[in-house]
């Protein structure tokens, strides 16, 4: 069944869309991930132009992680001034990128800039997930004996804030530093970060772990919504049906993922995942190198 | 015949020391009740009082260093509030209590240590005052799981004073 994306100038089969939805969901579901990081590329390997795909995917990932921030909310497991501090510098963070993503757009070259993006990024952490499942495959278990709480040189720079919920008295500079690098990420690949902020949260501000993932969705949640906004207003690329279609999908995925998340666990499930994360990166850089079936199109700059 | 109604009295008397009272630690105001009830019993009619705490698992997060050290900091935390409590319930019965740690969930982790520890003579459970119910556990354990139950089971009235708690003990 075909059905018209306006914004996308295209016809899709709602079947893969929903099936994308579907199992990115499942993703999110098994691993408590918002799945912005893959529902971008694999909507741009499905032809999706660049723009549309990160515009709505950063719409996706917002409401994948409402029911979340909610949870994690009635549990107190939220630190509010935290939150707020991430998002006011998540906010000026994805204004930036939003300009940005349209300073590139209009220098036709937003497909090359996302897809380096990407491919940094993924290869960084699909790297790192693989790095760390194998070595804890080859030692079952590793006695680090880390201080919960280490203090850094730049928890002592100046504007010192005390964070109650997360028991932290320290400088407010690294916390909006990170908080705007997710901002800008949000907006130029349509993700909420949490796979970087909530490491993050935990190595360089020494956040207690228990309020970092109910905090980090919070940071997610707002400043989605806000480059979902932006980017409609400025670059006219969220397409309400292809989000509406993925959604229905990851709603039905993430139940099935949760589900499965309880008994399918551990090293293994990761492994997998950060090698998932590495191929998406390989395939998105073999493309930029692969000679185009059609070296010239003449269309209209979207 | 007298004999040997005297060496089992003796024996009812030693296993009467040796009792041991299971108190679930939870994070509910009503557990002050239950392990003040425990110690007290524990203190006058003999016995100890062991204390059980049940830490949540940490959900699958995508870095295994980061749920690493959730677990490790759920299970500090979970030690610290034990230790305190202990010293409170040494403080009345003048012994240590037992202290066990698990992961997961709480009424599947206390069937299981009531199934492996044989020892264990009583369960201690203090009721919610809200009108909300008993509480979780107790409504688990007197309805549905309660034929998997091979423990007496003691329900403290959560709302009971500390003067109420010694005369009824």
């Amino acid at each position: 069944m075909q059905v018209y994306l306006p914004l996308a100038e295209m016809s899709v089969d709602v079947l893969l869309v929903v099936g994308i939805g579907l199992a990115v969901g499942l993703l999110s579901g098994l691993f408590g991930v918002g799945g912005g990081f893959l529902m971008t590329p694999l909507l741009i390997f499905i032809g999706i132009p660049s723009a549309v795909a990160v515009a709505t995917s950063a719409n996706q990932t917002m409401g994948a992680s409402i029911s979340g921030l909610i949870a994690h909310w009635r549990r107190g497991n939220v630190d509010a001034k935290m939150g707020a501090v991430l998002t006011a510098a998540g906010l000026a963070g994805s204004a930036l990128g939003v300009q940005l993503f349209v300073l590139v757009r209009s220098l036709g070259q937003l497909d090359l800039v996302v897809a380096l993006f990407y491919v940094v990024v993924l290869g960084i952490v699909g790297s790192l997930m693989a790095a760390e499942s194998v070595r804890a495959l080859m030692r079952r278990r590793r006695q680090i004996r880390r201080r919960l709480h280490e203090h850094f040189w730049m928890h002592g720079l100046p504007l010192k804030m005390r964070f109650r919920q997360s028991r932290l008295y320290i400088s407010v500079i690294p916390p909006v530093l990170i908080g705007f690098g997710i901002g800008l990420l949000s907006a130029i690949m349509g993700v909420g970060g949490g796979f970087i902020l909530v490491p993050a949260m935990i190595y360089l501000l020494g956040m207690p772990t228990g309020v970092v993932i109910g905090t980090s969705l919070f940071q997610v949640v707002f400043v989605t919504a806000a480059v979902t906004v932006m980017q409609s207003v400025s670059t006219q690329s969220v397409d309400i049906i292809l989000s509406l279609l993925l959604m229905a999908g990851a709603v039905a995925g993430a139940q099935f993922g949760a589900a499965m998340g309880s008994r399918l666990r551990g090293e293994e499930t990761r492994g997998l995942l950060g090698l998932l994360v590495l191929m998406v990166a390989l395939e998105l850089g073999i493309n930029l190198f692969r000679r185009p079936e059609a070296m010239f199109v003449v269309e209209p700059l979207l | 015949m007298t004999d040997e109604t005297a060496s089992k009295a003796a024996e009812h008397e030693a296993a009467r020391r040796d009792r041991t009272f299971l108190v679930v630690v939870d994070d509910s105001p009503e557990r002050a009740v239950a392990l003040r009830y425990a110690a007290l019993r524990a203190a006058r009619g003999g016995g100890r009082v062991a204390l059980l705490r049940v830490t949540e698992p940490p959900g699958q997060t995508e870095w295994a260093g980061v749920e690493e050290m959730m677990r490790e900091e759920r299970r500090a935390e979970a030690e610290q509030l034990l230790q305190g409590l202990a010293a409170e319930v040494n403080r009345i019965t003048g012994t240590m209590p037992v202290l066990y740690l698990r992961e997961g969930e709480a009424r599947d982790e206390l069937l299981k240590l009531l199934a492996e520890e044989k020892g264990i003579s009583v369960l201690v459970l203090a009721s919610s005052t809200s009108s909300e119910g008993p509480g979780p556990l107790i409504t688990a354990l007197t309805g549905r799981y309660n034929r998997q139950l091979r423990t007496p089971l003691v329900i403290v009235p959560g709302g009971l004073s500390e003067d109420e708690l010694e005369t009824v003990t």
